[in-house]
């Protein structure tokens, strides 16, 4: 008790200087290694954050609202399969290049080239320069969702890359450690376990903010505990999604803000559908129905009304095409366990199951340690592995080497249902971290390819619902709960794009454009 | 016997030491009995009792899953002994033999038999069992291989040197002179005067051995949950200092505890026992 007297005392001293004013010091937050920088590898969440800063997209979802707006494009038309943009005139890159629309095509091409990250959105995209600021992208099969997906297609800067690639076609290594963007962040060091270190770019095109932090130090790997006290001494700004929702407490008890980003994903329990016994569909649905949805919802609360989550209602989040409503909230439900297990080709007392948790997200262990027990009320024996996120991600490529069980967060990477439900289901996504189901069934594909070719709301809405019908009759994943990242900050910083819905991007990891947040001065 | 317990009571910290270490082996061995919830050692979770500090209920708390700590420390004692137990059954006897050999025998046995034994120690222990468990996969038989196969030089070192200077005694002189096998010879002469040595170092080598098992899993590397083990119990708390501190710091204490009785007693028996530094 008196540690944590201590620490109230500390912080009041810390709050009794209330911010008056914003005024651009040093913004510290921290990340799950590693933060990759090259654009067209980036895929995750510490990875979003670097290509928003340091890179731009044609167009940015709209804040508040649905839709997407201009941003390095003046405006676009939209000509059955073909999308021409014209390009702004007075945007350059850091390194002094001005934007043109090769950069545009060459950021495309690299991207498809490199077959990494997000580039399967762009399968299929032919771009070509029209004329200097004018581009356009021809799709070889229709992809309703396209404008969206350019929001994950960062504008990498041609003429610097091609003078320092050496004697790589793409430039990795160069783009690995240094940014080459038009964004309102140039890197100044990079090292992807440790730190990033960013600056304010002072030619930005949008011009940046007086009170956005000058400096921003994002670390990657930090202890829950050290972020804890860090945060505590003054000496942290935003403490990453993944502590666990005790640590999210306990600071916020002690005064810290909590930024709520309200996303578009859900936490997953993933099966692995490869291998026995859950090739058997009684199998995963006895486990589905095993599952404790309650405690979960429980386990994620951190203040009365703040949440990491809210029930789940199959398999597509509420509030996207096609989900389920209220009344189909997922419960646990052990007699329809127990039946379907009855019919499942395995003995039960024969199985044993991996159940995996990604070592840098503790509160997984404890989904872990939950789900255990649920597999022990119906009498099947489980095994708890701990894995580090990167060891994880090179398992999932080879079915045999992906375990049983997987949990995962995931996200809509551009905010349509689209991008988060293909690359976890069809069958030409299969071995990825977020695909470790390895699922192949021709009618979820079919679903798949009607809801991202289909033009009309309608035609989508229906077509997502087919899919959520079908993969809750097929079971491969247990869907635990629909997300909401909460993060703990310093009353140092105002985070508007992360917090205040009028003002959010609804798209995860946008809203922490630091050229939108405010600072006090250091 | 009454001797000594007789001089083992005029040492204060080594009687302390057996005290402390007697009640390590019987809150293991009556764990079943003893702990308020012994289900809390498998996959049982409680969340409605989940992270509470001490309580009447719970006198050490519960973690983040709602399980009793004390019960779990007690069934952890388990599973720290048996390691030890284990390492200390298979790592003294093959030490002692190879260290027995190259310091009678001499010769070329020596040198093939210690240069191995250099070759051991020279890598340093944990980063030796660190590299085992990582291509091993992590588990408590896997746990005690690795242990053990760091531990066993050590005492081919010990008992080589020893052996070494009783070669020039008088009574191995007189055995050799009668004709005694190498056998003899080394089991039966010179094995005995070095057994205080050993025994003493086995003592405090439990305490050690358990700090080394405890290291192993605070890294992950060793017992698997939701088997309760003192350095998994401290690694997966140390993230919630300082509010749940009781997480960190009763497992903690715990170690200490038998590590410090093993410790003490490991230096009573070298006083009772006569043996140097």
């Amino acid at each position: 008790m008196k540690t944590k007297t201590w620490l109230a005392a500390g912080l009041l001293a810390a709050i009794a200087f209330t911010p008056s004013a914003y005024a651009g010091g040093t913004l510290r937050l921290d990340e799950v290694a590693v933060g990759e920088l090259d654009p067209a590898k980036a895929s995750d969440y510490a990875d979003s954050i670097l290509m928003f800063n340091v890179y731009d997209t044609l167009v940015l979802p709209r804040q508040g609202g649905a839709g997407h707006v201009p941003h390095l494009a003046s405006n676009w038309e939209i000509d059955g399969a073909t999308y021409t943009f014209n390009l702004r005139d007075d945007v350059a890159f850091q390194s002094g290049n001005p934007l043109r629309a090769e950069d545009v095509v060459y950021s495309v091409e690299r991207m498809t080239a490199l077959g990494a990250g997000y580039s399967y959105l762009f399968r299929g995209v032919t771009a070509t320069a029209v004329d200097s600021l004018t581009v356009s992208f021809t799709l070889e099969t229709p992809y309703s969702p396209f404008i969206a997906a350019l929001v994950r297609l960062p504008i990498v800067d041609k003429a610097l890359v091609e003078d320092n690639k050496g004697n790589e076609e793409w430039g990795e290594t160069f783009l690995s450690s240094n940014g080459a963007g038009t964004g309102a962040y140039i890197v100044t060091s990079h090292n992807p376990q440790e730190e990033t270190v960013m600056t304010k770019n002072d030619n930005y095109f949008l011009g940046v903010a007086e009170a956005a932090p000058d400096t921003v130090r994002l670390r990657y790997g930090l202890e829950a505990a050290t972020v804890r006290t860090l945060i505590a001494r003054g000496e942290h700004d935003i403490a990453s999604q993944w502590l666990p929702p005790e640590v999210v407490r306990a600071l916020s008890e002690d005064g810290a803000q909590l930024f709520s980003e309200t996303g578009t994903g859900a936490f997953y329990l993933k099966m692995n559908t490869t291998k026995p016994p859950l090739d058997d569909v009684n199998c995963r649905r006895a486990f589905a129905a095993a599952f404790d949805y309650d405690t979960a919802i429980q386990m994620i609360a951190i203040t009365d009304d703040v949440s990491a989550g809210s029930p789940a209602t199959g398999a597509i989040p509420v509030g996207m095409f096609g989900a389920n409503g209220p009344e189909r909230v997922q419960t646990q439900n052990m007699e329809k366990a127990r039946e379907y297990l009855a019919t499942c080709a395995y003995d039960p007392a024969e199985i044993s199951l991996e159940v995996s948790w990604i070592a840098e997200v503790p509160l997984e262990e404890r989904f872990a340690l939950l789900f255990q027990s649920n597999l022990a009320q119906l009498g099947v024996q489980s095994e708890i592995i701990k894995l580090p996120w990167a060891l994880f991600s090179e398992q999932v490529s080879n079915p045999e080497n992906t375990p049983h069980f997987s949990q995962i967060f995931v996200n809509a990477v551009t905010g349509d249902p689209d991008t988060l439900l293909y690359g976890m289901y069809h069958s030409t996504s299969a071995g990825t971290w977020q695909s470790p189901e390895n699922l192949n069934d021709a009618e979820v594909d079919a679903y798949l390819e009607e809801g991202r070719t289909a033009t009309t709301e309608a035609a989508r809405e229906t077509a997502y619902s087919k899919l959520n019908t079908r993969l809750m009759d097929l079971a491969p994943t247990i869907y635990g709960f629909d997300r909401q990242s909460i993060f703990a900050a310093s009353n140092r910083v105002n985070a508007p794009a992360i917090s205040d819905p009028s003002q959010a991007f609804g798209l995860d990891g946008m809203g922490f454009s630091f050229r939108l947040m405010e600072v006090v001065d250091d | 016997m009454i001797r000594t317990l007789r001089i083992v009571g005029q040492n204060p910290l080594s009687l302390l030491g057996l005290i402390l270490v007697a009640l390590v082996v019987l809150a293991a061995a009556l764990a079943p009995w003893i702990s308020p919830f012994p289900s809390h050692n498998g996959a049982v979770v409680d969340f409605v009792y989940a992270n509470q500090g001490p309580t009447a209920r719970n006198w050490m708390g519960t973690d983040l899953v709602g399980r009793d700590i004390l019960s779990r420390i007690l069934y952890a004692y388990q599973i720290s002994l048996f390691l030890s137990l284990v390492v200390l059954a298979i790592a003294p006897p093959v030490g002692t033999l190879v260290g027995l050999l190259a310091g009678y025998m001499g010769g070329w046995v020596e040198t093939i038999l210690m240069r191995i034994v250099d070759v051991f120690l020279s890598i340093p222990p944990l980063v030796l069992a660190i590299a085992m468990m990582g291509v091993l996969e992590p588990t408590l038989t896997n746990a005690m291989l690795a242990v053990t196969v760091m531990w066993w030089p050590w005492y081919a070192r010990l008992v080589y040197s020893l052996a070494r200077s009783e070669r020039e005694e008088g009574y191995v002189l007189a055995a050799e002179v009668i004709g005694a096998s190498t056998a003899h010879i080394t089991f039966r002469e010179i094995l005995p005067n070095c057994l205080p040595a050993i025994i003493t170092k086995m003592t405090l080598d439990m305490g050690f051995v358990i700090i080394i098992a405890s290291s192993l899993s605070f890294l992950g590397l060793g017992v698997q949950p939701p088997t309760p083990d003192l350095g998994s119990m401290v690694a997966e708390g140390a993230r919630y200092l300082p509010d749940s501190w009781w997480l960190t710091v009763f497992p903690g204490l715990a170690i200490l505890v038998a590590v410090f009785g093993f410790n003490l007693l490991g230096d009573g028996l070298r006083d009772l026992l006569g043996v140097d530094e």
